[in-house]
């Protein structure tokens, strides 16, 4: 790790929006290559989609009894993944954490781009995704209305609050920054700033509103996140199906989503700190307090995980029973305890230990407890859907095929393109917000 | 019509700034006519500059207005093409009260932005004849407006509270 100034809020104002906005000029070829190659992924994504949309769903893995498979998986991670953002900001902003500083802007652009992509997969899970607007309630000839009652619906306006308040919620903090780009020398660039700053002059009365609209929208999207991915717990739990109908759901769902985001966030901060030169800004104070949020999530993952499993197995009903034993002794129990390891023994471990504590072990738990979240996702769809209580419908088998795995790639490789070009445009550390306020002065 | 006259004054320290307003108000000049520039929020003690401001207010009805416009619209959709579901009422708030949440949220967003937009003058300029300043790296500006052509009165209070510049401008 290199050495890095303690407290790099004291720098000059004038170095810090220097070294924050050099970012954003000049085009270099690593930067062509970093973006080309997730593009291409992105493609071909799209391109198997497109088979899917052709052919039908026969062309995935999905068939009877297991009707929900990779994508209701992808679901589930990135809506949990976009917890890393607007969540964490928020409850560090509340709490006037003065290191979140240089972590916010980061983290609430993780959340809109993994709410955009989680956001395509009850879609792409549709097979006939043009028919999509039927969720949408629209006056119609046979004046039909969406059953407002389904999870399916839950979603949607869970989802599309999500979004919305993401959105401004990323965007409200970025529009003195663009006045300040406003003056930039490339002349599309000065327009599309000027545009998106509104005229912000920097007089007292806006300061005032914004600092208010961003405390009012801190609570509410606090709110709203908890809420979207209770949502999605219930999509499970309000069927009558074992192992999933559980009252815990939701809190664990909301742990585990904080979870995994809080471990994107991670490195998503480490590669900004590296590729964009910013080790002066993301300093070794703030992963040392990733890593021991890290830490305290995944204590509370495996309590909410223990809680989960010991109920079920001390109640020992026949079907819950069923999937309990493949979850844990049979068929899916590599990827059971494989989970166990990567989400708890290794953080323990790497987190835990002081010595051991650095950014690159942070970032390996990360990507660990990244492989971990989306096992737990699979261990939980997956084996209740093969285990169901109609014993018949147990000879099949769920796998993923390439067209399931070059979409869930697509995702991954859209959430990295989303990023560098994200990263490109706007400072991806709110300047005006790292200086110390006048009242943290005083405090 | 008494003529309008802007003067631009220039500070490096924040409680310079607020000893400015302070003496200025002491003299009669009414807070409305009186803005700070700065590249970053600058805060005073309360009662120097308050802006007082009704959006809490604005979030909740808005928050009231959408979610219940919401629930009003599942209730009569529900009813209006009531579907079978099995002896189960065909409107109830545990079945839509995560859509009555949402919206309600919703509605706060939306309500808070809109009224962000409109406090900070953003899509409603106040006064477009006043002059903006640019304010220079780590220094805050105070513009004062003032009717008449005699700006002595203020640009002496300015400067005894520590302004490093003062200028006089019209109204453009």
């Amino acid at each position: 790790m290199t050495g890095t100034t303690k407290q790099p809020e004291l720098l000059p104002y004038r170095k810090i929006r220097e070294d924050l906005f050099r970012p954003l000029s000049g085009m270099t070829r690593k930067y062509f290559a970093a973006i080309l190659i997730p593009l291409l992924i992105i493609l071909f994504g799209a391109y198997a989609w497109t088979v899917q949309l052709r052919l039908g769903m026969g062309v995935t893995g999905l068939q009877r009894p297991v009707f929900w498979g990779f994508y209701i998986v992808d679901f589930v991670f990135w809506i949990g993944i976009s917890h890393a953002g607007t969540l964490i900001s928020a409850i560090l902003r509340l709490t006037d954490a003065g290191w979140r500083k240089p972590i916010t802007r980061a983290a609430e652009a993780i959340t809109l781009f993994a709410l955009m992509i989680g956001g395509m997969f009850p879609i792409i899970h549709l097979g006939r995704a043009w028919y999509f607007y039927w969720l949408i309630p629209y006056p119609n000839m046979r004046m039909l209305w969406p059953n407002f009652r389904s999870p399916l619906l839950w979603d949607l306006t869970a989802i599309i609050t999500y979004v919305t308040g993401s959105a401004i919620y990323l965007y409200l903090p970025l529009i003195p920054d663009m006045a300040q780009l406003a003056a930039h020398s490339v002349p599309w660039r000065r327009k599309l700033y000027r545009a998106l700053s509104l005229g912000w002059t920097g007089s007292d009365t806006e300061w005032h509103s914004l600092e208010r609209a961003m405390k009012l929208m801190a609570g509410i999207i606090l709110a709203v996140a908890i809420s979207v991915h209770t949502v999605v717990a219930w999509d499970f739990a309000m069927a009558i199906a074992p192992m999933w109908h559980s009252t815990i759901f939701g809190p664990y769902f909301v742990v585990g989503a904080i979870f995994s985001g809080l471990a994107g966030l991670m490195i998503v901060m480490a590669a900004i700190r590296k590729f964009m030169g910013l080790e002066e800004y993301l300093t070794r104070h703030h992963f040392d307090n990733l890593a021991k949020l890290l830490l305290l999530m995944s204590i509370l993952w495996l309590y909410f995980t223990l809680a989960e499993h010991l109920t079920v197995w001390y109640g020992n009903d026949p079907s819950e029973m069923a999937v309990f034993g493949v979850r844990t002794r049979t068929r899916f129990a590599f990827l059971f305890w494989g989970m166990v390891v990567v989400n708890f023994v290794i953080p323990f471990v790497l987190l835990g230990i002081r010595k051991l504590r650095s950014i690159t072990t942070g970032v390996i738990a990360s990507f660990g407890i990244l492989l971990g979240m989306f096992l737990e996702r699979y261990i939980i769809v997956v084996p209740t859907l093969s285990m169901t209580r109609l014993p018949a419908a147990t000879s099949n088998t769920y796998t993923p095929t390439w067209v399931e795995l070059a979409i869930t790639a697509a995702t991954f490789a859209a959430m990295i393109f989303l990023y560098l070009l994200f990263s490109k445009l706007f400072p991806i550390i709110a300047v005006w917000e790292f200086k110390p306020h006048p009242h943290e002065d005083e405090a | 019509m008494a003529s309008v006259t802007y003067l631009l004054s220039e500070f490096h320290d924040k409680h310079a700034v607020a000893s400015a307003i302070e003496s200025l108000r002491t003299a009669g000049v009414s807070t409305a006519d009186l803005d700070v520039f700065s590249e970053e929020p600058v805060e005073f003690p309360r009662g120097v500059l308050d802006r007082p401001s009704h959006m809490s207010l604005a979030s909740v009805l808005g928050a009231i207005i959408v979610g219940g416009g919401a629930t009003a619209f599942v209730w009569w959709s529900q009813n209006n093409y009531a579907v079978i579901t099995g002896g189960m009422p065909v409107f109830s708030f545990w079945g839509t009260g995560v859509i009555t949440y949402e919206m309600t949220m919703l509605g706060a967003v939306f309500a808070t932005f809109g009224y962000f937009l409109w406090e900070s003058g953003l899509i409603r300029k106040r006064d477009k004849t006043a002059p903006v300043p640019i304010v220079p790296p780590e220094c805050i500006c105070l513009r004062v407006r003032t009717a008449g052509e005699d700006v002595s009165r203020p640009t002496a209070l300015l400067r005894a509270a520590g302004a490093t510049s003062v200028e006089k401008k019209a109204a453009l």
